[in-house]
């Protein structure tokens, strides 16, 4: 079982939400299991672009994005990207 | 009972609801709704009184949203998504429109690239056009500043197979068989950026509106001028050598009630998009487009505005609009009041009517 966090706009959209606990055996299954999961990912199957996720505190991406496994993962932590203006 | 006016105000940062009085002098703000989300347009459905928000957002993307307790909750669409095939992801939802009184709970969606999506389920799950996605002049469609967007969609009352779709930078065109087929229908139309400003495609309409009582009128601002069709769109006259200070502008409004009666809101054009010359005005015309006059009374002056091609509306009573710098205006017996200041960049415009 994983714990994924999500901002707050996204929590909106969940019925205020902002904690799930789900069981995955990678990032991606676990952000699919969520209720927004049509907001993490474009029709194609991928993650937008402005999008970070850590699992324990590592960028996913570079641990092969939704393919990053969590074996024995405690936290996932979604996080839209910093942009000024 | 009061009947008041209810704006719907879409901004970068979320849907504002203004509330006027019957004179339109005296006005309430609340919001915003769908906090975060850049509203590109809102409206309500006058037939079920459903508010649906075309909600988009630079980290999660084109939404579609549904209000059925006036904006106190909001339902989701099913992901808005174009066919693998296609090579097409849908980048921003732009414009949705109700459809008729006799096509209960189906409503179109404009969509950038040039898409047009059509729910048959009020707004559940929305299924793209075919015959816009492969229109076969597409590769000749190419996006403008605000991307490949369609903007505008405009539906004959007097016939369910006829409507009209624009796409900047594709131009205007119209089906008269539901949809199935789409024929470009922009003749004397310019497109003064390509290297032949005739041609049959390319145009960049920013606004097109029918007139509902005399649906072979169709009023458009585009990049290169004001135009007016008096046959659905198989020829236009060009409006904008006689009065106006620019043809340039985003947004057009009409009166219900009278079909000569247009307002623009001319802007320097091409690169520059504010007033020109820091004379920030209304222009209307009442006899067709043949003349305009000039309507800033209680406008700022001076002042570099800059509306945007949803930003505006009018009813039987009024014509409204906000700008890009969070001012909302309506017009209130010749003068304009500035209702709302300081709200986020107003992208977004319509009004029904509300009961005090």
């Amino acid at each position: 079982m994983v714990r994924v966090i999500v901002p707050s706009v996204l929590a909106v959209q969940a019925e205020g939400r902002q904690h799930f606990e789900v069981e995955a055996d990678t990032v991606g299954e676990a952000l699919r299991a969520l209720p927004v999961a049509d907001l993490l990912f474009n029709e194609r199957g991928e993650w937008s672009r402005h999008l970070n996720v850590f699992v324990d505190g590592t960028d996913a991406r570079e641990q092969g994005g939704p393919a990053c496994p969590l074996a024995g993962a405690r936290e996932i932590l979604v996080v839209a990207m910093l942009s000024g203006g | 009972m009061a009947i008041g006016v209810l704006a719907l105000v879409g901004t970068r940062k979320g849907l504002f609801r203004l509330r006027g009085d019957d004179d339109r002098r005296g006005w309430q703000v609340d919001g915003p709704l769908l906090d975060g989300w850049g509203v590109y347009h809102a409206t309500v459905d006058s037939r079920d009184g459903t508010v649906y928000a075309a909600a988009n957002h630079v980290v999660y993307g084109p939404t579609v949203q549904r209000s059925a307790d006036g904006g106190k909750t909001w339902q989701r669409s099913k992901k808005i998504s174009l066919p693998a095939w296609s090579d097409l992801t849908v980048n921003a939802a732009w414009h949705i429109e109700p459809g008729l009184p006799q096509e209960p709970g189906t409503l179109y969606l404009g969509a950038d690239p040039g898409v047009l999506f059509r729910s048959d389920d009020a707004g559940a799950t929305w299924e793209p056009n075919l015959g816009i996605l492969e229109h076969p002049t597409r590769d000749r469609w190419f996006p403008g500043a605000g991307g490949l967007c369609c903007d505008s969609i405009q539906l004959d009352p007097r016939d369910p197979q006829r409507m009209y779709v624009c796409i900047a930078s594709a131009g205007t065109l119209r089906t008269g068989d539901g949809g199935k087929t789409w024929l470009p229908v922009n003749k004397n139309v310019a497109a003064d950026y390509l290297p032949s400003p005739y041609g049959e495609i390319g145009q960049c309409v920013h606004k097109l509106l029918l007139h509902p009582a005399r649906p072979d009128r169709l009023w458009q601002q585009n990049h290169c001028g004001v135009y007016r069709s008096d046959d659905c769109g198989d020829s236009w006259q060009r409006l904008d050598g006689n009065g106006l200070p620019s043809g340039f502008g985003f947004p057009i409004m009409i009166d219900p009630n009278d079909p000569d009666t247009a307002f623009v809101i001319p802007e320097r054009g091409h690169e520059y998009h504010y007033s020109p010359d820091a004379q920030f005005a209304v222009y209307r015309t009442r006899d067709g487009g043949q003349t305009w006059e000039e309507m800033s009374d209680g406008l700022p002056k001076p002042a570099w505005a800059a509306v945007l091609r949803e930003a505006s509306a009018s009813d039987a009573d009024s014509v409204y609009f906000g700008t890009q710098s969070g001012s909302f205006f309506a017009l209130a017996g010749g003068t304009w009041v500035e209702a709302a200041r300081h709200l986020p960049p107003i992208l977004s415009v319509e009004v029904t009517q509300w009961s005090v």
